[in-house]
């Protein structure tokens, strides 16, 4: 049983947080902006293990783990948003004949 | 037999022109063999000439009656000052002026109505010509047999509107369209001034008078058989001298006075028969005779406007026969010799002799009818109104050159033609004010002195197309004899051209000049000693101007200035109208430009400039907003972010600085 | 300093370098590579905080599912797999938001619970008995997500559309 301070793995989140940003701020490519959110996504899956981590102790109990049954979910989450991800690919790619963002600006009027 | 039954069936006059306007104006286009409702509008207008003249006769042989014939259109319950309320009627009043003023309209009216017949009968637009006509005698008919003031307002109007549409019958040419607006505008002040005149003149008298006041009984002229407002009621009133000055403004634009005289000249943009028919029976008299109605049934007037009438009359009587000298187009001679003969009725009327101003109008419309259509059948056959391209024209038309002779020489005053009698009467009239008023001595000598000119122009202009062997210009179609439908009614107004003025020594007749209790008369004239000698004066003065206009222009000459002469400084001032025309150009083009060019700019500028940048702010903001719109994700992506980050600012600075400024929790 | 801050520092460390690497680099099938070291290393990093189920559930969904699925999404929208993205310039607007955000979530930090963590070992038959018990509604919530993402990629790469 070791301690460790949460400051540290705090900035780290927000290390990796901010890298997601820029990815998703500057990437044109479809599959670079997936893996900037994952990196998003992980930076905040990693807090919740923290968290959990940081809740007392009371050994037996189930409730100090709450944080990484959480975490469990959103790894779920993050396949499935990787999996819709990918069939958005597809799909632009067949109907632009391109995964880059800047030729699909329909949103545009 | 007693024609005074008739006096209720009077509203038939107006109603029977009335009548031929509603059927010439709907079914006129159908009716091309009856010269497309001429014949139509001959036929009633002459009935009403006949019903008309009947109940002028029927009033002569009653002398002094008054009948008044009313329907009351509706009532306004008493509110305010009317204690007793307002009434608004609509009715017919025989009274001698009018049963004159019917002679002259109908006889007039019809007779125009007939030349018409033959002269326009080339013209295209038929239909509308006599439904105008037609309307247009209505009009004044209805001025003549108003019984209140509201409805000789309302036919006054129509009058406006009808000499609008005349003058501007050749509505294709440029300068009959603007010389009809030129005409409708400029009686249009006088209009306003009448209507305010009409509403000093109801504020004053509203409460005054027998059964409740003059508005309770719908401003009516006459009650019973005296006016209603008594004569000289207006004493020294300050409100009513304007009223009267207003009057006399309505008056002047109607009847062409000073200055409001710039329309007439160029009303003869409209057919010689609108012409003859405004200038002798219609538009032109309606003037004078508001003025005579002011005097007899409106209290008359106050010293000053007496004064400010006859300046205008003297002054008038001079000014236009002084352009009448120069001028080289027939009507426009004629015009200005009308011009100048108004200001002799007005010049009576203002003297106090109201009903020596009408005597005057009522010669004046015969043998002014006369020479206009002698005029129109002059250039009905030659084409053309230049005088110096006419000459020697009594060869080829005998009956018309006699005609304008007769006119000519009644208007010159040359006895025992009409204007002699009248003219001089009025000329009597004033120089018998002159002891009491000395001031009035200026506009005498004026219109003495107009006696010669008057007597030079018509001759000039007779002299110019009649005497001589041939026309000047050869170019000009071959001179014929016009036919009869224009001859006849030439005839019978040569006819009363030589007798009119003798119809007040006939004492039924003299009558209708006699007929209004506390108004000074002069009809029939009385020729003591002085007025013989005002009546050699005048007729020496008049036969002058004859001998100068023949040695002058007499058979066939033709008078040049001689080069260098000062008189062509004068002949050029006259030609341009003494420049007031161009005075009123000047107002409307500087004056009225320069108030226009600011309203523009403001508008354009101001407003304009107020709307325009607001658009165009709305515009420029919804570009800039526009271009956020880029479609590209990660620039939304971006737009979250930052919005995050707002949210960051919010909550990590600006919340606790607010706690720490409000102290809030 | 102490072997666990010393480990942490070096995985802290290289999730960075990868993650940022796998931004940057130009042959994209390079960047499935470092993105795979990437969740390695985030795997270590629950071995580390002593959280094996959720080490062995990154390796196993990250590291292996994610990074194969990725690998196919570039497989199939690529005619050669390696070949070069277009250059994207590193902008200054994004980068600043980027940093700035950083900034504030730095400056943010003291607001976030502060504490020693707390790092023991534990049965993971207890995370399941959480996971099942107080965590069972996040869990159907997942399967229903799951299925709906399910059926609409399937609406999305279905063929014959338009």
């Amino acid at each position: 049983m070791t301690t460790l301070a949460i400051t540290g793995f705090l900035a780290l989140s927000f290390a990796l947080f901010a890298i997601a940003i820029f990815g998703i701020l500057t990437r044109r490519n479809f599959i670079l902006l997936l893996v900037s959110l994952e990196i998003g996504m992980n930076a905040a899956i990693l807090n919740f293990v923290y968290f959990a981590a940081l809740a007392p102790a009371n050994t037996g109990s189930t409730s100090g783990l709450s944080g990484q049954s959480i975490a469990v979910v959103l790894i779920g989450f993050a396949a499935t948003e990787i999996a819709v991800g990918l069939a958005i690919v597809l799909a632009l790619n067949r109907s632009k004949g391109s995964i880059n963002v800047a030729d699909s600006t329909t949103l545009r009027s | 037999m007693d024609l005074s039954i008739l006096f209720g069936w009077a509203f038939l006059v107006p109603l029977l022109p009335a009548l031929a306007f509603v059927i010439i104006g709907i079914w006129g286009q159908r009716l091309g063999r009856l010269e497309h409702g001429g014949w139509i509008a001959v036929l009633l207008s002459g009935a009403a000439m006949v019903l008309g003249v009947l109940i002028a006769v029927g009033e002569m042989l009653s002398p002094n009656s008054y009948t008044d014939v009313s329907y009351t259109w509706f009532h306004v319950s008493a509110s305010g000052p009317f204690a007793n309320g307002v009434s608004f009627v609509v009715g017919t009043l025989v009274d001698p002026i009018s049963a004159l003023m019917l002679i002259v309209v109908t006889v007039v009216g019809f007779l125009v109505m007939l030349y018409s017949v033959g002269y326009m009968h080339h013209d295209e637009g038929l239909p509308r010509y006599y439904a105008l006509l037609s309307l247009f005698l209505t009009a004044m008919l209805g001025v003549v047999l108003a019984d209140n003031l509201l409805e000789f307002f309302l036919f006054w109007e129509l009058v406006g509107v009808c000499s609008y549409f005349l003058i501007g019958f050749y509505w294709r040419k440029p300068s009959a369209s603007s010389a009809a607006k030129e005409a409708f505008l400029v009686t249009r002040i006088g209009d306003v001034m009448f209507l305010l005149g009409i509403f000093i003149y109801f504020s004053v008298y509203a409460m005054t008078g027998p059964n409740g006041g003059w508005a309770a009984n719908g401003f009516l002229f006459v009650h019973g058989s005296t006016s209603f407002i008594p004569i000289g009621a207006s004493g020294n009133s300050t409100l009513l001298t304007v009223a009267g000055l207003m009057l006399l403004g309505g008056a002047a634009g109607k009847s062409a006075q000073f200055p409001l005289d710039v329309w007439l000249p160029d009303a003869m943009e409209g057919p010689t028969t609108v012409s003859a028919l405004i200038h002798a029976a219609t538009m032109v008299a309606a003037g004078v005779y508001l003025l005579v109605v002011g005097s007899i049934f409106l209290g008359g007037y106050t010293s000053i406007v007496l004064f400010a009438i006859v300046a205008v009359g003297g002054f008038t009587t001079f000014y236009a026969a002084t352009m009448a000298v120069v001028n080289t187009d027939i009507k426009r001679v004629i015009a200005y010799s009308t011009i100048s003969q108004l200001g002799y009725m007005v010049l009576a009327v203002g003297a106090g002799f109201a009903l020596v101003g009408l005597y005057h109008l009522f010669t004046h419309a015969f043998f002014k009818a006369l020479l206009f259509l002698a005029a129109g059948a002059i250039i009905h056959t030659i084409v053309t109104q230049d005088l110096f391209r006419m000459g020697g024209l009594a060869k080829k038309m005998r009956y018309t050159s006699i005609a304008f002779l007769i006119g000519a020489l009644a208007l010159s005053g040359i006895p025992p033609f009409a204007g002699f009698w009248s003219k001089d009467d009025v000329l009597a009239s004033v120089y018998s004010q002159l002891g009491a008023h000395p001031e009035y001595w200026p506009f005498f000598i004026l219109a003495f002195v107009t006696v010669f000119l008057t007597a030079y122009y018509i001759f000039r202009v007779y002299f110019l197309a009649f005497s001589g062997e041939r026309t000047r210009d050869a170019s000009l179609p071959e001179a014929h004899e016009v036919p009869w439908v224009m001859l006849v009614p030439m005839m019978v107004l040569a006819g009363f051209a030589v007798v009119a003025g003798l119809f007040v020594f006939v004492p039924s007749f003299g009558s209708l000049f006699t007929g209004v209790p506390g108004l000074a008369t002069n009809v029939p004239p009385s020729y003591g000693p002085t007025d013989l000698v005002l009546s050699a004066i005048s007729v020496t003065l008049a036969g002058a101007g004859i001998v100068l206009a023949w040695v002058l222009w007499g058979n066939g000459r033709v008078y040049e200035l001689p080069a260098g002469s000062p008189a062509h400084s004068i002949r050029n001032l006259l030609l341009a109208r003494y420049h007031v025309k161009a005075a009123y150009d000047w107002v409307g083009m500087v004056g009225m430009y320069t108030v226009a060019r600011a309203a523009d700019f403001f508008d354009r500028f101001v407003i304009d400039g107020a709307v325009k940048g607001f658009e165009r702010s709305f515009r420029s903001m919804s570009d800039s907003m526009r271009r956020i719109q880029t479609g590209l994700v990660s620039d939304y992506a971006a737009y979250v972010v930052a919005g995050i980050i707002a949210v960051f600012v919010l909550l990590l600075f600006v919340a606790p600085y607010l706690a720490s400024v409000f102290g809030g929790g | 300093m102490s072997p666990e801050e010393l480990a942490f520092l070096a995985l802290a460390l290289i999730a960075i370098v990868t993650g940022t690497l796998a931004l940057l680099v130009r042959e994209l099938i390079h960047t499935i590579v470092w993105i795979g070291v990437f969740f390695v290393d985030l795997a270590a990093l629950y071995f580390l905080l002593l959280a094996p189920f959720l080490g062995v559930l990154q390796l196993g969904v990250y590291a292996g599912a994610v990074t194969i699925l990725l690998l196919f999404g570039i497989m199939v929208t690529r005619k050669r797999i390696f070949s070069r993205d277009a250059a994207t310039g590193i902008t200054t607007v994004p980068v600043a938001l980027a940093v700035v955000a950083f900034i504030f979530l730095l400056i943010a930090l003291p607001e976030f619970p502060q504490g020693e963590l707390t790092v023991r070992s534990y049965d993971p038959s207890l995370l399941s008995q959480n996971l099942f018990g107080p965590g069972g509604p996040w869990l159907l919530l997942l399967g229903l997500v799951m299925l709906s993402a399910l059926i609409g990629a399937i609406y999305l790469v279905r063929e014959g559309r338009e």
